[in-house]
């Protein structure tokens, strides 16, 4: 990414890194959002910041973007503060939802916030990326919750900025605004641009991302490639009411209820097969694929936290 | 220019919201029309009035817009929004008083014109010089009170603290009474208002009389203690939101 080479802060070998969060801290009150979160983000590609409510991928984003101090810890954006109005005329971000003043018309708002930066997106390259055209002279007050989120992520993209942060990009919005938005994420991408989004959907950021952060309980659980994570948290559970049996292959888990018991597993079809030729007597088989939540606990478990 | 494109975003808001606007703008010349004209008999009784009721429009503005409106921003997501954007908060600060100085203006414009119109109001150009200075510059620890008004109170108490204190400042300030009317306990408590002595300073305007330079050092006074208000107040504010 050409911005990012060549920053005065950076050292040679920090080049490649558009964001580095290092043993950052942040409480509410007496409520630990950020637990210690170390990452450290690539330039160059859509990272996904995966985890259910309450993780700290809010708050992450807020210290990320500036609009949070961390209480400990060392936070570096683009080779700087993001506090920084110079580190700032190089990121994008959204505002959250329904956050518009209701009686300014779209583009009016893309005006007022296309000013900010040096190079920004014209007219005609940010028809091309998000469906505008239809709304643009609409007041934002009008607009409906889908076009809202369109129009919020057009504002992150629209000043040309090196790196953007999208805070829950795609909830709340139709098969084709989201298509349309995956769209110019990848456009974005290619052009040399890094992406952060936030997401509690797995598939979301499978279909996405090229790099997914795991977090659970304000830190980072895991991290890799799509292919990585999937073969982590990507698992199912099985319950059957039946006899419990150790030493199946591929189980992340075995618990018993009762009589119902209850696997979490990678294969679930290797499970089920293992089940039949082994003669084990199971009755009200499901296989459903197993929450974040559930996923997240293994890893924890695997990683001793 | 990003000042620029600040308060264009902020007047088209403004403009667009008519029970503010034209409340703002009209309220004072109403209210001048229904109870000032009936105690004009002269140029002179007609210059004060004018001169207070200008007072009271600059007083309108300064509470509702910065009390009323920074009360309401403080929970809008747009406001956190606009706290991220690459751009100092002194830009966006500057727009907005601005902003408030057209609308002051306008609905001070107005005023004049009813005066003109239906009264012998009238006076030198020097005059009306330095009773719109008084006027402005009595505005500003004002508005830093609106401020502290805003960042103070929560938006749904911001709106009656700004309508009572705007009502209650103005007339023991001496802006529908004059202040030789006034019962003695009044007019004892009147001296040490804001308001007063920006009266005491147009009154003393429009009357070709020079300034009481008192009345400048406690409007003095006033700004370094509401400034300091404001400023604890936002500050205060930055800590719950932005920690």
């Amino acid at each position: 990414m050409s911005g990012n080479t060549g920053h005065a802060h950076a050292s040679a070998s920090d080049t490649a890194a558009a964001v580095r969060l290092d043993d950052i801290h942040k409480s509410y009150g007496t409520i630990p959002a950020l637990a210690g979160l170390d990452v450290t983000l690539a330039a160059g590609e859509i990272h996904a910041l995966l985890g259910s409510n309450g993780a700290g991928k809010t708050t992450a984003i807020g210290v990320l973007t500036g609009l949070r101090r961390a209480d400990s810890g060392s936070v570096e954006v683009l080779g700087g503060n993001p506090q920084d109005v110079a580190v700032r005329r190089r990121i994008g971000l959204t505002p959250q939802e329904s956050g518009f003043p209701n009686n300014l018309r779209v583009f009016e708002i893309i005006r007022l916030v296309r000013a900010h930066y040096a190079t920004p997106l014209s007219d005609a390259d940010l028809f091309a990326r998000f469906p505008l055209q239809a709304v643009w002279r609409r007041q934002a007050g009008g607009l409906s919750g889908g076009q809202k989120r369109i129009l919020a992520a057009a504002l992150a993209f629209v000043g040309n900025p090196d790196l953007v942060f999208l805070d829950e990009p795609t909830t709340g919005l139709d098969v084709a605004s989201r298509q349309a938005l995956w769209q110019a994420v990848l456009l974005y991408r290619k052009a040399g641009g890094t992406t952060v989004l936030t997401t509690h959907y797995l598939e979301e950021a499978e279909a996405l991302a090229t790099r997914i952060v795991v977090m659970f309980k304000g830190r980072a659980v895991a991290e890799g490639t799509v292919d990585d994570i999937r073969a982590r948290v990507g698992q199912s559970r099985i319950t059957y009411r039946g006899e419990a049996r150790e030493g199946l292959s591929g189980v992340t888990r075995i618990e018993r209820f009762g009589e119902e018991v209850s696997i979490l597993a990678h294969d679930a079809d290797a499970v089920v097969r293992a089940l039949v030729t082994r003669g084990v007597a199971f009755s009200e088989l499901q296989v459903r694929p197993a929450s974040l939540e559930e996923a997240f606990v293994s890893i924890t478990r695997d990683n001793n936290i | 220019m990003l000042v620029i494109e600040h308060f264009r975003a902020q007047m088209l808001a403004l403009a667009r919201t008519p029970a503010y606007s034209s409340l703002t703008v009209l309220t004072p010349s109403i209210i001048f029309i229904f109870v000032g004209l009936s105690v004009i008999d002269s140029r002179q009784t007609a210059n004060f009035l004018l001169g207070s009721y200008s007072i009271f429009a600059a007083l309108g503005v300064a509470f509702f817009q910065f009390g009323v409106g920074i009360a309401n921003e403080r929970e809008s997501p747009w406001e956190q929004f606009a706290h991220v954007l690459p751009v100092s908060p002194v830009t966006r600060f500057a727009a907005a008083v601005l902003a408030a100085i057209v609308f002051a203006a306008v609905a001070i414009a107005v005023l004049i014109s009813v005066a003109l119109l239906a009264t012998d109001a009238g006076m030198p150009p020097r005059a009306w010089g330095r009773m719109l200075a008084s006027v402005f510059l009595g505005a500003v620890p004002m508005a830093l009170l609106g401020i502290a008004i805003g960042y103070w109170l929560t938006p749904k108490a911001a709106l009656p603290g700004a309508n009572i204190l705007h009502l209650a400042l103005a007339f023991a300030g001496g802006l529908f009474i004059p202040p030789q009317s006034m019962p003695d306990f009044l007019d004892s408590i009147s001296r040490v208002l804001p308001t007063r002595h920006i009266g005491e300073l147009t009154w003393a305007a429009v009357s070709g009389n020079s300034w009481p330079v008192e009345s400048w050092l406690w409007l003095a006074a006033y700004t370094i203690v509401f400034g300091i208000l404001a400023t604890f107040g936002y500050r205060r504010d930055e800590g719950i939101r932005y920690r």
